[in-house]
């Protein structure tokens, strides 16, 4: 276990935007905190304040957790590509440890790692906005921060999320560990090009749509695979002002549908395509010998 | 006891290119070796599978352990510097070290820490903001401090300045080398080595031309300058290299005793550079 900490620690010291990034946003959003002015032209009914607080938790952590996103699917299409570039990878196989245990703290790295740098930045930054905006305010707004509950409720949101899309994305992330470790250059053009040239000559040569299909169904089933539908009145949304609607999260409790998740069969698929292609990168790192 | 390397028809093959033909090797331990070959005869494909770097067809065992299967294994025994710098350049030095000491069961910090002293380089600062001679310095501590039983170097002094190669084969030798260790040096400048070195490998369009001790090649091969006159009686002995200079011609022989080449001039052994353009530039009519 010792090793994977230096390795992870290594991720740190080579992707220092893995914890830049994520601190510039929470600055950001703290400024805006601090120097921010809203104005809420109603006075709100108590569960009104809540959904705002709801919205207002929540939408940070989207923000937080859309960037990590990014973060994340560059990283793991970078990672085993840079010490490539620069030949640096001579030094790395001059160590006594093993390309699987590279190749799985770079997964560990881009899958567990990252999210949880995020989550906690966003916890931080969180508390301290809520904070500021209390004694700044002391308004309805502020009121709708502090519900406990709604904090516990966005823990356990993220918590879920981090595990249930690093199962369903495995396939995704496994394919671009693939390309990170193949690929000689332009490591973004060349995670575009296979699945697009599959879709297009499928297209051409059968007819068919099976290709796009499979790839459109990982990329969007996600939401309804781990969560309820969103029909379910008291699982999602909720009124802000009277004019218009914006989602919240009511009770998460109602939103996670972890057996659903796991009852699917597309689920484990996913998971053993994915296992299958990180393997595939473990052997393409060992046999990475030419210059 | 096993060699410390054994490769018995070791065959790379690169698409259609074949990049080592049925090598066949020994390095015994406490040995100094020079691998040496011209540019492309599979130099650096030797060293690849002997470090577990590239997979091969053949048997190759390398301190009791098959390389590709086993790099992980093999590399706290074994350590290695290839050609250029490559160190990544985000790297810190202290942070290369602690990175090293963390990892690394036979790394000795204190050593590394030391030969870095010798340095002016400073632990905070970045390998990117380090000079190519700079940096060489800084993997040789961190390689140095490692206590393995094979060290391989891959062309270890390329863009070093003439000081700079003196006190890093110095170091070398005086520093690092005992009886316990081996060192295996690809180099294309054979003279700068040649008098460290205790066996050569020779190697040519990937396979292996000689593989001897220095001892065995002073009792092996012989040179002698003939004058003109005697060339053609010289002849007959059958040398296998001759090169023309100062008006005379220099016979190399294989394996023909020193007392019957006396009588046309002094029998000198060649030296390994000599011996080296004799073997590659093949016999002569």
């Amino acid at each position: 276990m010792n090793e994977y900490s230096w390795l992870i620690k290594r991720e740190f010291w080579e992707n220092r935007a893995i914890w830049i990034l994520p601190a510039v946003i929470g600055m950001a959003l703290t400024l805006g905190a601090l120097f921010g002015k809203v104005e809420i032209d109603v006075t709100p009914s108590p569960d009104q304040v809540r959904t705002l607080g709801g919205t207002v938790l929540f939408g940070f952590g989207v923000t937080f957790f859309g960037v990590m996103n990014l973060y994340s699917t560059w990283y793991l299409l970078e990672c085993l590509y840079a010490d490539r570039k620069d030949r640096s990878i001579l030094f790395w196989k001059s160590l006594p440890i093993s390309d699987a245990k590279t190749v799985l703290a770079k997964l560990f790295t881009g899958v567990l790692v990252i999210p949880l740098v995020y989550f906690i930045a966003a916890d931080i930054s969180t508390l301290l906005i809520a904070f500021i905006v209390s004694v700044r305010a002391r308004s309805t707004l502020a009121y709708g921060l502090w519900q406990s509950d709604l904090w516990l409720q966005l823990q356990a949101l993220w918590i879920y999320l981090i595990v249930t899309t690093a199962i369903w994305y495995l396939p995704f992330v496994g394919y671009l560990l693939v390309i990170s470790a193949w690929a000689k250059r332009a490591v973004i053009l060349w995670s575009i090009v296979p699945p697009l040239a599959a879709y297009l000559l499928e297209r051409w040569f059968f007819g068919t749509h099976w290709v796009g299909t499979l790839l459109v169904q990982r990329a969007f089933d996600y939401r309804s695979v781990a969560f309820h539908g969103t029909s379910d009145p008291y699982a999602w949304g909720g009124n802000v002002t009277a004019a218009g609607l914006i989602p919240a999260p009511q009770s998460v409790w109602r939103l996670l549908d972890p057996l659903e998740f796991v009852s699917r069969p597309a689920t484990w698929m996913g998971l053993l395509v994915g296992v299958a292609l990180i393997m595939g990168a473990i052997q393409l790192r060992l046999r990475v010998s030419e210059t | 006891m096993p060699a410390l390397i054994e490769a018995r028809d070791v065959t790379k093959r690169y698409g259609r290119h074949i990049a080592l033909d049925h090598a066949t090797f020994r390095v015994e331990t406490g040995r100094i070796v020079g691998l040496i070959g011209p540019n492309g005869a599979g130099k650096t494909s030797a060293l690849r599978a002997i470090l577990g770097l590239t997979s091969y067809q053949g048997h190759l065992r390398v301190l009791d352990r098959e390389p590709f299967a086993e790099r992980a294994d093999l590399m706290r025994d074994a350590c290695f510097i290839a050609d250029v710098a490559v160190l990544p350049s985000w790297l810190r030095v202290d942070n290369a070290i602690d990175f090293v000491s963390g990892i690394h069961p036979r790394f000795r910090r204190e050593r590394a820490l030391a030969l870095l002293a010798k340095t002016e380089i400073s632990g905070r600062r970045r390998m990117r903001e380090l000079s190519k001679g700079m940096k060489t310095q800084v993997h040789l501590a961190l390689t140095m401090a490692i206590d393995a039983r094979l060290f391989v170097l891959d062309e270890p002094t390329l863009g070093l300045d003439i000081l700079a190669r003196r006190s890093f084969y110095d170091a070398l030798v005086n520093d690092y080398m005992d009886d316990t260790r081996t060192i295996l040096i690809t180099t294309h400048q054979v003279e700068e080595v040649e008098h460290l070195l205790t066996d050569v490998i020779f190697i040519n369009k990937g396979r292996i031309v000689l593989d001897s001790s220095v001892e065995e090649i002073a009792a092996r091969y012989a040179a002698v300058a003939v004058a003109d006159a005697q060339l053609d009686a010289a002849r007959l002995r059958k040398p296998f290299y001759e090169r023309r200079t100062l008006g005379k011609t220099v016979l190399y022989f294989d394996r023909v005793a020193a007392g019957e080449l006396a009588e046309w001039g002094e029998v000198l052994t060649p030296s390994i550079a000599d011996l080296f353009v004799a073997k590659l530039s093949g016999t002569p009519a």
